[in-house]
């Protein structure tokens, strides 16, 4: 591995271990359950999941019509709803993305 | 114990890590074949897996790396990137309350993606599963995994493996999004659709107006500071 590509991995990966780990130690236990950084805790999963989605999907809408991608989450969608799975619905939703991009071509 | 209580082995962390593996193989495949079209070696692609172990990070070190960019310039940049990560341990810890467990976060925290953090708290809201750390080292272990196995497979087959296969090449690009999106869908609670809102906005915005990495950034503080509005008694 090249020095260069092994010093840029070393920096990025001890800096994301140092992010995800030295929060988990911090002392929340006395924290107030309707308090302010307890609502933003709370808050902070579906706002990190719902803009890790939009910015996954972003480049798609900006592709034009994004018929696959209309498909794929509507896919979504109805599997989850029908099975609450989120492997089914993560499998179902990609195969319905590419069976719009198949049909399409 | 009663016949219905949450379990939170090892092995339930494996099989809470199976949809996060079925997207993570594929994408890291594609990983592992972008990074040799690059012109990385195979064990250099596998090396940024096995270090850096964050897909959007490594995707866009790619970039870099090609683009020319000096190596402190670009670790930086995706060092930025990754500093969203620094909310996921506090968010499961409360989430968790006094049985939170962190002797060997140390290790387990290592493995505490976007997903795996999802997953997480996507499996202790619907009561599925009690916090453990052996629990968080299974679903760790599990998704890295499939991480590292998705990469090799992806450096082995080479730069041209999906040229052929454009249908799959996409289908196998929708997996992240689609796996996100059924993991919103498995926390999701009424009394959070403003913090969705507002993320997906905010996200769309800096995105477009600065950077990808401002837009998450953005959209992510933008949205937990949403949460804040919300009234105390209102439902979770």
């Amino acid at each position: 591995m090249r020095a260069e590509l092994l010093t840029l991995a070393l920096i990025v990966g001890g800096f994301t271990w140092a992010f995800r780990f030295f929060p988990t130690k911090l002392d929340v236990s006395a924290m107030k359950p309707d308090g302010v950084l307890a609502r933003f805790l709370a808050s902070t999963g579906p706002a990190a999941i719902a803009t890790l989605f939009v910015a996954s999907v972003l480049p798609m809408l900006q592709q034009g019509l994004p018929v696959p991608l209309i498909a794929g989450t509507a896919v979504v969608l109805a599997t989850y709803l029908a099975s609450r799975s989120v492997v089914g619905a993560t499998l179902a939703g990609s195969a319905g993305y590419g069976l719009a991009v198949w049909l399409l071509a | 114990m009663s016949f219905d209580a949450p379990k939170s082995s090892f092995a339930t962390g494996l099989v809470t890590a199976l949809p996060i593996a079925l997207g993570y193989f594929p994408i890291a495949f594609s990983f592992g074949v972008a990074a040799t079209r690059a012109g990385l070696t195979g064990i250099e692609a596998f090396g940024l897996s096995l270090i850096i172990y964050a897909g959007a990070a490594q995707f866009l070190a790619l970039a870099l790396i090609t683009g020319g960019a000096p190596v402190l310039v670009a670790a930086f940049t995706l060092v930025a990137m990754n500093v969203r990560h620094v909310l996921y341990g506090p968010a499961l810890i409360k989430r968790v309350g006094p049985a939170a467990r962190t002797r060997h976060a140390w290790a387990w925290a290592y493995g505490l993606t976007d997903e795996v953090f999802g997953a997480a708290l996507g499996a202790l809201a619907r009561g599925r599963v009690a916090f453990s750390e052996p629990f968080m080292f299974g679903l760790g272990i599990g998704a890295y995994s499939a991480w590292l196995s998705g990469t090799a497979l992806g450096a082995y087959a080479g730069g041209g493996a999906l040229e052929n296969w454009p249908v799959l090449d996409a289908a196998l690009g929708f997996m992240l999004p689609a796996l996100f999106l059924a993991l919103l869908l498995s926390i999701l609670s009424k009394a959070q659709l403003p913090v969705i809102a507002v993320a997906a906005v905010v996200t769309v915005a800096g995105t477009l107006a600065v950077s990808g990495t401002t837009g998450i950034l953005a959209g992510m503080v933008a949205g937990a500071l949403t949460g804040l509005l919300r009234r105390p008694t209102d439902a979770r």
